[in-house]
């Protein structure tokens, strides 16, 4: 059976342009889309890409790997919290459904526009930076994906106040650093306790989210006859 | 032989999991609490750091603890230096004190074995070389404090999130500007690496202590996190920052040589103070209230270290010893008080609500005296000296710091007037509300927090010799 190592191996063509296009569609996915099931898989997806250009700065590719399962158990972690919230969150949507979806539609095109603009601006802004000011030590394509996540980040940290977008925002900006960071100083510890505080933002993120979760339903509950 | 700086790690952690374990029994976990702080801290001004000692003889030889010694830790150089010692005695000392508080105003909360938790991250970045380290232990405190933050049934803190979010952007600066200097080092001609470095390091502890504009986390996490977890995270969490900042001016000490530094820390500190000073008097809600004010206290520390000499390091080092003692007894006052009236800290929930709960009013008062730097309080002692110090050479400052003080004050006062303020009956007459619903235990707790606040206020002899021995062992404003 192939190691992890050895399937990242045979798809290490993909390590190039098309991983960063691939960065770029995902977290173009995040800031725009509400649809958590939709924003896991592109979290997952995003983390694929990742550990792909990792492979390339370096030479341990089992480090790379480990990067990539850190990122991946962070995606579970995100997938039971948000499956948990949105049955507990089911039973007032029902009661609720058609008022609420009308205006909801008419707030989501609004928001939705806006944060598309807003993410294309962004990756304007990442391609001059990455032409203009690449990153020392680091291919100017992997310059670029620093970039784009850094940029992309920001924005999701800037736009919202919801924990799980918050979330979305300080672990893709986190991982752009990284993929910088990594070919800049090759350490172990800090390639550890880096990943050790993204799996501890993501638990914190998803502590939020449960409370949030949790204190809704009771104000549902009180508001009830 | 026992390395001692891996026991200042390794303590707080495992009786993080034991007061965890404990948490339902509150007494015990939160007097465990106290107990492990006390006797770190205690522990950590007494050892001697030049020879191993023998705590307990009964256990034979071999069991010597030597507090000075250096131990690798995953590769890492775990370092107790001289000037380490006070920073880590804040650390234990102010911990202490607010789980002797969360035992009667926070029981069965997270913030016992979270706050241990923090101590050993919080102790580790202190003690771990190189520095790189530190600022992701930081990071990760940070994401660890959001457990205890987190108001149990509310929704989720805003506050923890940004400071969250804050300390997230301010990590890549402090990483990058270490590999920075690195490469200066081997590349001395090129200058533009030291100002990067500079720059990224500036805007890196601008985000860690809450410099406007990037303050917005400071009284968001007052007004929604748990009270005395938020003052866990900005007497604790910022002292550890405040002592980075110390040590990075030690071991970079061009930085302090810099021809901006004392422009830039001056305009950073006064910045806090204007804007601290101006919307606190505007706050309808004690939390926020308690935010702005930190932050004008904050902001004056930065000025007193703009002074750029030893005595206004000797100033900062000041305020940041008594700054807990006015916090947490506001801190204390406003849980008391959110938990008579169902979490809401609105000055229209809390109408009256003095009568009812005195010894929180009279905290949150006390304490709120103290951060705003009035006579016959711990607050007072330190800004008295700033005043004296900046009057001279620059009064316009040493006013503002004056004038933002008057800010909380007048936003104190009206809370107070809320607090006051009689219950009326139905045909409109002052009515003579319940006696008080805190027990004697709570009383007497509140009590000592607020005799210690006022003794300090009072015999600032005790405390003024120890920061200036404290800022002796920083040599970056030597002449």
């Amino acid at each position: 059976m192939p190691t992890l190592v050895d399937l990242l191996t045979r798809v290490s063509f993909l390590a190039a342009m098309p991983a960063v296009a691939g960065i770029f569609v995902t977290a173009g996915i995040l800031v725009i889309s509400r649809e958590w099931r939709l924003n896991v898989l592109a979290l997952t997806v995003q983390y694929f890409f990742v550990v792909l250009l990792l492979t390339r700065l370096i030479r341990l590719l089992e480090v790379a790997a480990v990067k990539g399962l850190i990122g991946w158990m962070i995606c579970m972690v995100f997938y039971l919290t948000e499956r948990q919230a949105s049955e507990l969150e089911r039973a007032p949507d029902v009661e609720n459904a058609p008022a609420s979806k009308r205006k909801r539609r008419w707030f989501i095109s609004a928001r939705v526009s806006f944060n598309l603009l807003a993410g294309l601006l962004i990756a304007v802004v990442a391609y001059t930076a990455a032409l203009r000011i690449p990153l020392p030590e680091v291919p100017p394509d992997i310059s670029l994906a620093c970039y784009l996540m850094a940029g992309f980040g920001l924005l999701m940290i800037g736009l919202n106040e919801t924990p799980m977008q918050v979330g979305f925002g300080l672990l893709t900006l986190l991982s752009g650093f990284d993929l910088f960071y990594v070919a800049a100083v090759p350490s172990l510890a800090v390639a550890g306790l880096l990943g050790g505080a993204s799996f501890l933002i993501a638990l914190a993120i998803a502590y939020l989210r449960t409370a949030q979760v949790t204190a809704a339903g009771a104000t549902g509950e009180r508001e009830r006859p | 032989m026992i390395a001692g700086p891996i026991l200042l790690l390794l303590i707080p952690l495992v009786m993080a999991g034991v007061t965890y374990l404990l948490l339902r029994w509150a007494s015990l976990s939160s007097l465990l609490a106290v107990g492990t702080a006390l006797a770190l801290g205690f522990a950590v001004i007494t050892l001697p750091m030049d020879r191993p000692v023998s705590l307990f003889p009964f256990l034979g030889e071999g069991r010597e603890i030597a507090l000075g010694e250096t131990v690798r830790f995953f590769g890492r150089e775990l370092v107790l230096e001289q000037g380490d010692r006070m920073a880590m005695a804040f650390l234990f000392f102010t911990s202490a004190a607010i789980f002797l508080l969360a035992w009667r105003f926070a029981p069965h909360s997270l913030l016992t074995p979270i706050g241990l938790g923090l101590l050993s991250l919080l102790s580790g970045a202190l003690l771990i070389q190189p520095l790189i380290y530190a600022a992701l232990l930081i990071e990760i405190a940070a994401a660890l404090s959001i457990f205890g933050l987190q108001p149990e049934g509310q929704l989720p803190t805003r506050g923890g999130m940004r400071y969250l979010t804050f300390t997230t952007l301010a990590l890549p600066g402090l990483l990058v500007t270490h590999w920075l200097l690195d490469l200066y080092t081997l590349t001395p001609d090129n200058t533009g690496l030291l100002n990067a470095a500079t720059s990224l390091l500036v805007l890196s502890f601008a985000l860690l202590l809450g410099v406007v504009p990037f303050h917005t986390w400071v009284p968001a996490m007052a007004s929604d996190g748990v009270p005395l977890a938020s003052t866990f995270v900005l007497t604790v969490g910022n002292g550890a920052v405040w002592f980075m900042l110390l040590d990075f001016l030690e071991t970079y000490p061009w930085l302090s040589r810099h021809p901006l530094f004392s422009s830039v820390v001056l305009i950073a500190g006064t910045s806090m103070v204007i804007v601290g000073g101006l919307l606190a008097p505007a706050q309808r809600r004690l939390g926020s209230l308690m935010g702005y004010a930190v932050l004008a206290d904050n902001g004056a520390t930065l000025i007193a270290l703009g002074m750029s000499n030893k005595l206004g390091l000797a100033l900062a080092l000041l305020s940041l010893w008594v700054r807990p003692a006015s916090l947490i007894l506001m801190a204390t006052g406003l849980s008391g008080l959110r938990a008579q009236s169902g979490g809401n800290d609105s000055f229209d929930a809390l109408w009256g609500l003095g009568w009812k709960a005195p010894w929180s009013a009279a905290a949150l008062i006390m304490g709120g005296v103290s951060v705003a730097g009035l006579p016959v309080s711990a607050g007072f002692v330190w800004r008295w000296a700033l005043y004296r110090t900046l009057a001279p050479f620059n009064p316009g400052t040493a006013l503002l710091v004056l004038l933002a003080s008057v800010g909380v004050i007048i936003g104190l006062w009206r809370g107070l007037f809320a607090l006051l303020t009689r219950p009326r009956s139905a045909e409109d007459r002052s009515v003579t509300p319940p006696l008080s619903s805190e027990g004697w235990l709570t009383g007497a707790v509140v009590l000592v927090a607020i005799a210690i606040c006022v003794g300090i206020g009072l015999f600032p002899q005790t405390f003024a010799p120890l920061t200036i021995q404290a800022a002796e062992t920083y040599t970056f404003f030597s002449p």
